[in-house]
């Protein structure tokens, strides 16, 4: 049995699918996360039956790619629940009653109950299953009210009987409001208020500003406790004794211990000892890397990220930026897959699917790959630039964003095809469910071990391949020229671009025992993110532009990885670096 | 008088009388409540021909300015 769930975007399908699977699901409450839909299962008088959370759509004539899929699944249902945001009851029975022409069983889940009594709307559920002629129950998601009650009426929901012609749809529609639902005018709340604000001319901006400078500074935070507090302190007094006597027993040297523990580093007193950052060995960097450098980053970005989506400030920053994104060729919407990408850019990637044209999709993609750094990268980056600050920030993520605009300019002017305008809902703000938000931490912290951690271990491992073999020395001297007259890092460097292909955050950690300047670090960085991203964002690159286009999106990136890197470093030269 | 929604004053509201548009952008409007005889209260427009964010039944949406520009709506406005 397929029961679909369908509705609008931003009614809480998510969350009601949460509540009837107990599965693991994003909950997000703006257009676009739930594009791929998320299937569980849910216990019907001891038989399992499939749910799936179908993509949010407006009509069954689909406009975009996410719709069409929908109107495909709506083909395969045994029963649909039609999820209605109570608080927009007119906009939401389009679908619905285009669901009841179908001949589908249909069951309609009245949901953020709660938030339309606090507006004042009232809405009579028993008039409205006798207008629908199927059941109707008022839920509320986030405090799980009525959902029991959902499932213990699946079984009596109906097929639709309405029938009525394309032009007198609106004229039924609006027939069943106002025989069903009466609001009571109140004064705008502060919600409201604030909702108002936030995509004001001048206000807007501001607010969006400081959104994103509390948002930095809780990201830096959060993350560097947790390095300085709870990692690191794991890391050298519980590991490292036992990797020490770990390399004791191995005898200090030969394969095994190279590969588990890696190069043991010569101190001032002429010891040599374990450093997590250099040793690059599996057990010591390998581990060290992912759960003690990017991890914390990881953490805190997406509790960041997970809060202004669950609160509902995403679409607002979207409107905002419409103007700027438009001049590079995209979409106010597309802040979303380049926030994302922030995290890492495989999830960005496949964010810019929702991008309604190709034009879109190719320069929002390739931007992504370009210009946005991931977290793993940035965490790294943070650890080789912490010491100087703002001095080794700012040129880095000040070049990165100043290529971003121009890059995506230039794209435009070259690109054909037309970047449709934003059209777009604005869910009011809403207090986040935190089980949700707690929830949808989990899954992605838990995503980014299960993805990077296995990835890292095996950089490092080609890391000590590479080095052994001479691999690493060879194509240090056939990058020389490159590498030393174009971007005026040393040649062994190269080792840093080979293996970020496969992990940025293993490339940024092989570049700390080349004692680098500044002036370098900043170039290195700025190089390692721009060349070419990491091999798991090339694959749903392939999958998401064809080959073509990656194609067209791997020559601009060795264009701009040549001409920015070069005009960096001779930039910084003449300032004195 | 009818005048475009872009044009409309922060915080003045208008009823759609005519959308200009193919069926393609009226479909689209039509999913977010904004059709003729729909009340529609400007809430603020972003500078440099950014978006213009209205009303409509009580929820917040954004329109780009092209679009705002094809929805004709009714004002009261004295003479």
């Amino acid at each position: 049995m397929l029961v679909l769930l369908m509705g609008n975007p931003n009614v809480g399908k998510s969350a009601v699918f949460s509540r009837l699977t107990g599965a693991n699901v994003i909950a997000s409450n703006y257009p676009g996360t739930t594009v791929e839909f998320t299937e569980g299962k849910l216990k019907l008088d001891g038989k399992s039956a499939q749910v799936i959370d179908v993509p949010g759509t407006y009509s069954l004539e689909p406009s975009n790619p996410a719709e069409e899929v929908a109107v495909e699944m709506v083909a395969k249902a045994s029963v649909i629940v039609d999820v209605i945001d109570a608080t927009n009851l007119e906009r939401n029975l389009n679908l619905a009653v285009q669901l009841l022409q179908t001949g589908k069983p249909v069951l309609i889940a009245l949901n953020m109950w709660d938030d339309a009594t606090a507006r004042g709307i009232q809405i009579d559920v028993e008039k409205l299953e006798e207008k629908l002629a199927v059941p109707v129950v008022p839920t509320c998601a986030l405090s799980g009210e009525g959902i029991l009650q959902l499932k213990e009426r699946l079984a009596e929901a109906a097929p639709g009987r309405l029938n009525f012609e394309e032009g007198e749809k609106w004229h039924l529609i609006g027939d069943i409001v106002e025989g069903v639902q009466q609001v009571t005018h109140r004064h705008p709340t502060v919600g409201e208020k604030i909702s108002h604000a936030t995509v004001h001319p001048v206000w807007g901006p501001i607010l969006a500003l400081l959104v994103l400078f509390i948002s930095f500074e809780v990201v830096r935070f959060v993350g560097e406790g947790l390095i300085g507090y709870v990692f690191e302190p794991l890391f050298e007094t519980l590991w490292l004794p036992l990797m020490s006597r770990l390399s004791a027993f191995l005898g200090g040297g030969g394969i095994l211990h190279d590969i588990l523990i890696g190069q043991l580093i010569k101190g001032e007193t002429g010891e040599f000892y374990i450093d997590f950052g250099q040793s690059f060995g599996l057990l010591t960097s390998g581990l060290f890397i992912p759960f003690a450098a990017v991890l914390p980053y990881i953490f805190a970005f997406y509790l960041v990220l997970s809060l202004l989506e669950d609160i509902g400030y995403l679409p607002r920053l979207g409107v905002l930026v419409d103007n700027v994104m438009h001049r590079l060729g995209l979409h106010g919407l597309s802040i979303v897959p380049m926030m994302l990408g922030l995290g890492c850019n495989v999830p960005g990637a496949l964010a810019s699917r929702v991008l309604e044209t190709r034009k879109e999709r190719f320069i929002a993609a390739t931007l992504l790959a370009i210009c946005v750094p991931c977290m793993a990268q940035i965490a790294m980056v943070a650890g080789l630039l912490g010491r100087y600050g703002a001095a080794g920030f700012l040129p880095v993520f000040g070049t990165l964003f100043l290529l971003w605009i121009a890059l995506g300019a230039l794209m435009k002017r070259f690109t054909r095809g037309e970047t449709p305008e934003i059209l777009v809902d604005i869910p009011p703000y809403r207090m986040p469910y935190w089980k949700s938000l707690l929830k949808k931490l989990w899954m992605r912290v838990r995503w980014f071990i299960r993805e990077a951690v296995p990835y890292v271990l095996l950089g490092v491992f080609i890391v000590n391949l590479l080095h052994s073999l001479g691999i690493i020395a060879l194509l240090a001297r056939v990058f020389r020229p490159v590498m030393t007259r174009v971007w005026g890092l040393p040649p062994e460097a190269v080792g840093a671009l080979l293996v970020g292909f496969l992990r940025k955050d293993v490339a940024v950690g092989m570049l700390a025992p080349l004692g680098l300047n500044l002036r370098q670090l900043i170039v290195a960085s700025v190089v390692l993110t721009v060349y070419f991203p990491c091999v798991a964002t090339f694959v749903v690159l392939f999958r998401e532009l064809g080959f073509r286009d990656l194609v067209k999106s791997a020559c601009i990136m060795v264009v701009v990885a040549f001409s920015v890197g070069g005009l960096l470093n001779y930039a910084l030269r003449a300032l004195g670096l | 008088m009818l005048i475009p929604v872009d044009r409309l004053r922060a915080g003045e509201s208008g009823v759609v009388r005519r959308i200009e548009g193919g069926r393609g952008i009226l479909r689209r409007l039509e999913a977010m409540g904004v059709r003729p005889g729909k009340v529609v209260a400007k809430v603020s427009t972003v500078f440099m021909g950014g978006p213009v964010t209205v009303v409509v039944d009580g929820r917040q949406m954004a329109m780009g300015r092209g679009i705002a520009g094809r929805v004709l709506v009714e004002v009261q406005r004295p003479e």
